[in-house]
């Protein structure tokens, strides 16, 4: 693969060998039930054998998080480079539902964001907000900067907050809160 | 709150007394802890309590059971006064030996990370493995945290990594930079430990007093005016007696009694008339002569005083970072600061003092309207408190709708600066329909929060009026009823009282648009002293060193930064450049050459490792020294609003016009200049004129020249040009580098073949380094690069 010749300095250079490497990375490799087999580790992650390449940890990556989460669903070598292995067009057909599921543990993981159903309290602080609110890992109480890429419009109704930390709220509609809450939000829609 | 200052520390110590015992069976006490680190959550996913102890033999790794309902804090949500009795929690403990493991690494991601445990793969003899990536056995997951954990488990993986290696650990090593700090007074932490600001704390009553300070210089000139608006408050209380009772009841109605009180000989009633009128004469002469004497002070005043506020505010501007802009994206922030100045000017110079006058002239004439009479005084300030109450209760929600409002229309103009700006694009790809689709949707959002401002506009008014004029209404009636059927009071009497009514509603309009101006004007001030209060990321030490003569030698040692929290974009990067010499980088796109050169300018400061200039750290150096001897030719150009010299001429504004057009003639822009009608003095930046990409860069090559940095910085300076521009330009750098230290970022290789050193960087870290030739002997990424750009050009020259 790319990476292990790119380390195997000493067989000559060849522009073909090059090109070859290019073209690859221009690539859009799909995986599906056919050519990958995915199975689950001891340690709680995900492997990958694919083209004849074994990948003892992989990363499940969306390509498109908020608007379409179960197509494009890229999965890359787990180290910093970070190189895309292939891609699943749709994890509700490409594969079957046991490798579905598999995936879909890892990508809750990765994407575990909090969901805010109530809002008890928004105050309004010398540039700051201090959030009191319940989500569906519990209450949570927050504090984000007061600028406008800290609470950001996905939808019409639909909210991603970040906090000071950079952790983050989901709101997936406003509009379902009540006329009492949606007051305490106003500041921000 | 007030609170008896209760002098409460966070636990700070390595072995949080909370899990020391759970950490006795295992045999760990606070001394055999190396470093510790908080986390947040359990292997499935819910928050709780943990923590992840590092020993110099193992890591442990303690996960307490979730509690349902348990209130979970993120950063600057805690407070120390409130934090809850440590409930009993039940602990497990796992533990790793450091010597059993490869290594320990953190997996990120979106919100926080888990801490994964790599085995060493079995059967592979690790002491034969040389430097290189080593095979990987088993990972596995053994803790998990949020975002605000991260900082800590992060200084850990790399002091659990240096552990294993067998290298010493330093203080620096487990100091905790994120070290959360607290508010002394209401215990709330800190948002940015290092700011040591609580937005708690900074009330309305702080921002007020501080405001005052401004004024303090001017104590005397203020105390005149207060004085002058008292002798108002005090005329505009002799008036209508006058005007009344005085006129009407005494002279006119030949009251014998008045003249004998005023010691005049009785029946002379012309000369009392006389004598009424002159008093009423000098009444209103005085009246004037006071509102004279308070402009002049005003004017005296107030603008001093938003000069005072505006430089605090651009002082600290100046010397905020790139960060803070970037940060806070403020466009419009000038604008805003010279706003936010007039507006705290327009409440301390007029509306206090005013404010004053006005409860002293309420209190007075309520005193005076019950000597008077008292069930008149009871019916005409029967109506105030509804007015009050009128104006406290739906003032706010009118002052809410109208920044929605504001709001909506700030986000329409924004809408329409993108269109404007990139009109090109929308033209070209055809998108004006879905443009306009997309306008109209802000539109109609601008259109609809206008609406509602009317509509609640037109009905605090209409409330407002109505209670306003119920009250006179009822006056009148009363009055009327006194006059003719009791008989109780006369005409003069009742004018009088009229005249003390209508001032009423002075006072009462006045306090309903005070409370509003009054909390703006607090927003204003808050804006103001929050810019003010932002200590700048980059800032110059208290007694920095100054360097006379620069020899040139630039240092990087062990750098670790990145522009986000917990993103770390280089990764101990280690480079130096000789004084003289040329440092070439390398790299792809996003490798992290422009942060490096970033950092060599100071636009921001590294995390972790230190940048220095001929050994002193750049954090130790005054600005002058570093501004006059690094100039930066960068990637993006930056062309200021202004003529084509001033754009020259940035870095030092006392060039003549010789050193400027010389610069230009090394740039290879003096060309281009000359042919532009207005020459030297067209004016560029404000979209006029717009200069095509290679002109711009060859206008900031000119910038740096005319500079004449000890330390030159080339980061693709000739990116946007055309092969026979960059030729030319090529040639100006060549004369530019010769005596400098020189620092170069380029695409093609060729063009840092006479550096001495060449680094290549990849994914923030340093791969290879040494000259042209050793890296080409070495056949690795560099070698790479040149092959495939040599052939690339080999196969355009057959073609
Ligand atoms: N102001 C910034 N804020 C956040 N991330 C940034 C910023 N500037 C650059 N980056 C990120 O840092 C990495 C390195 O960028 P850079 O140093 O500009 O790369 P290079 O100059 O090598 O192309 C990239 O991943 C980029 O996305
Ligand atoms: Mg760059």
């Amino acid at each position: 693969m790319g990476l292990t010749t790119f380390q195997a300095a000493d067989d000559d250079f060849n522009l073909e060998q090059m090109e070859e490497e290019t073209e690859e990375m221009l690539r859009l490799r799909y995986l599906n039930r056919e050519n990958a087999v995915f199975k689950k580790t001891s340690g709680g992650f995900v492997s990958l054998d694919t083209f004849g390449e074994h990948y003892d940890r992989v990363r499940v990556v969306r390509s498109f998080p908020f608007t379409d989460p179960t197509h494009y669903i890229s999965i890359r070598v787990a180290d910093e480079k970070s190189k895309e292995i292939g891609m699943i067009l749709d994890i509700g057909k490409d594969v079957d539902a046991e490798t579905k599921a598999m995936l879909e543990e890892q990508m809750n993981l990765r994407y575990f964001t909090p969901i805010i159903t109530k809002i008890k309290d928004i105050k309004d602080e010398y540039g700051h907000a201090y959030f009191d609110v319940e989500t569906n890992e519990g209450p949570c109480k927050f504090v984000i900067y007061m600028n406008s890429s800290s609470v950001v419009h996905l939808t019409d109704t639909r909210l991603l907050i970040t906090d000071l930390d950079g952790n983050r709220f989901e709101i997936p509609d406003y509009s379902k809160f009540s006329a009492k809450e949606l007051k305490k939000l106003d500041l921000f829609l | 709150m007030k609170k008896k200052k209760k002098e409460i520390q966070p636990d700070t110590s390595r072995l949080p007394k909370t899990i020391a015992s759970v950490m006795e069976p295992y045999g760990l006490t606070e001394d055999g802890v190396v470093c510790s680190a908080p986390i947040d959550m359990n292997l499935s996913g819910e928050f709780t309590k943990g923590y992840v102890l590092l020993s110099k033999e193992k890591l442990y790794v303690l996960i307490s059971e979730a509690i349902p309902g348990e209130m979970i804090y993120f950063k600057g949500s805690e407070n120390l006064h409130k934090m809850s009795q440590q409930t009993a929690r039940e602990w497990t403990v796992s533990e790793y030996d450091l010597k059993q493991v490869l290594n320990f690494t953190v997996e990120r991601n979106v919100m926080g990370g888990v801490l994964v445990k790599i085995d060493k793969a079995p059967g592979v003899d690790y002491e034969a493995e040389g430097d290189g990536p080593k095979p990987e056995g088993e990972a596995t997951v053994i803790a998990a945290f949020s975002n605000k954990c991260m900082g800590g488990i992060a200084r850990m993986e790399k002091v659990g990594r240096k552990l294993q290696k067998g290298e010493e650990i330093t203080e620096e090593d487990i100091k905790d930079k994120s070290a959360e700090a607290y508010c002394p007074t209401c215990g709330s932490m800190y948002p940015d430990a290092d700011r040591k600001i609580c937005p708690k704390c900074m009330n309305t009553k702080n921002i007020f007093f501080r405001i005052l300070g401004y004024l303090k210089p001017y104590r005397g000139r203020i105390l005149i005016m207060f004085l002058c608006y008292i002798a108002t408050a005090c005329l505009n209380l002799v008036w209508p007696y006058l005007n009344g009772t005085v006129l009407y009841d005494k002279v006119l109605a030949r009251n014998e009694a008045f003249l004998q009180a005023m010691k005049l000989p009785a029946g002379k009633f012309a000369l009392a008339l006389g004598l009424v009128a002159l008093a009423m004469i000098v009444t209103k002469l005085l009246t004037q002569f006071v509102g004279i004497v308070q402009g002049v002070l005003t004017a005296k005043i107030a603008p001093y005083m938003v000069k005072d506020l505006k430089n605090d505010v651009f002082r600290s501007m100046g010397s905020l970072s790139v960060g803070f802009f970037t940060s806070k994206q403020t466009g419009s922030l000038m604008t805003r600061v010279m706003y936010d100045a007039e507006e705290v000017q327009g409440l301390f110079i007029d509306g206090l003092p005013y404010f004053v006058t006005n409860v002293f002239s309420i209190i007075a004439m309520a005193i005076i309207m019950f000597k008077m009479n008292v069930l008149l005084a009871i019916v005409s300030l029967i109506g105030m408190p509804i007015v009050f109450f009128v104006s406290w209760r739906m003032l706010p929600r009118l002052w809410h709708r109208y920044g929605r409002a504001h709001r909506a229309s700030r986000s329409m103009n924004a809408r329409i600066n993108d269109n404007l700006t990139g009109a090109r694009v929308v033209k070209a790809f055809g998108q004006e329909e879905s443009e306009m689709e997309r306008f109209n949707k802000t539109n109609e959002r601008v259109r609809s929060a206008d609406l509602e401002v009317v509509k609640y506009d037109n009905a605090f008014w209409g409330i407002y009026n109505v209670a306003e004029s119920m009250a006179s209404l009822m006056v009148l009636t009363v009055s009327a009823y006194l006059i003719i059927v009791k008989k109780q009071i006369d005409v003069g009497f009742m004018m009088t009282f009229a005249g003390y009514v209508t001032q009423l509603t002075g006072p009462m309009d006045f306090f309903s648009h005070f409370f509003r101006w009054f909390t703006n004007t607090m927003n204003s001030a808050q804006r103001m002293f929050e810019i003010m209060d932002a200590i700048p990321e980059i800032r110059e030490k208290e007694h920095p060193v100054h360097l006379d003569h620069v020899k040139g030698d630039v240092e990087m040692k062990n750098v670790t930064f990145g522009y986000e929290k917990n993103k770390p974009v280089l990764k101990d990067v280690s480079l130096s450049a000789e004084a003289g010499k040329m440092l070439g980088i390398v790299g792809r796109s996003g490798a992290g050459k422009t942060t490096i050169v970033n950092l060599i300018s100071r636009l921001y400061d590294p995390w972790e490792g230190s940048v220095t200039l001929d050994g002193v750290d750049l954090r130790d150096l005054d600005f002058a020294t570093l501004h006059g001897n690094v100039a930066m030719v960068s990637q993006e150009t930056y062309i200021f609003r202004g003529t084509i010299a001033e754009n020259i001429a940035y870095a030092r504004r006392d060039a003549s016009r010789e050193e400027i057009v010389r610069a230009a003639v090394l740039a290879s822009a003096h060309d281009f200049i000359c042919k532009l009608p207005d020459g030297y003095d067209t004016l560029v930046g404000t979209g006029r004129r717009d200069l095509s990409g290679g002109e711009r860069q060859r206008i900031s090559i000119a910038r740096a020249i005319l500079c004449n940095p000890k330390i030159l910085i080339l980061d693709e300076a000739t990116a946007a040009v055309d092969t026979e521009t960059e030729m030319a330009i090529q040639k100006s750098i060549n004369l530019l580098i010769n005596g400098r230290t020189t620092i170069s970022i380029a695409h093609r290789l060729s063009t840092l073949r006479d550096a001495s050193e060449l680094v290549v960087i990849d994914d923030g870290k340093v791969t290879e380094r040494g000259t042209h030739d050793e890296l080409v002997a070495q056949k690795g990424t560099y070698y790479k690069l040149k092959e495939l750009q040599t052939k690339a050009l080999a196969l355009k020259g057959i073609e």
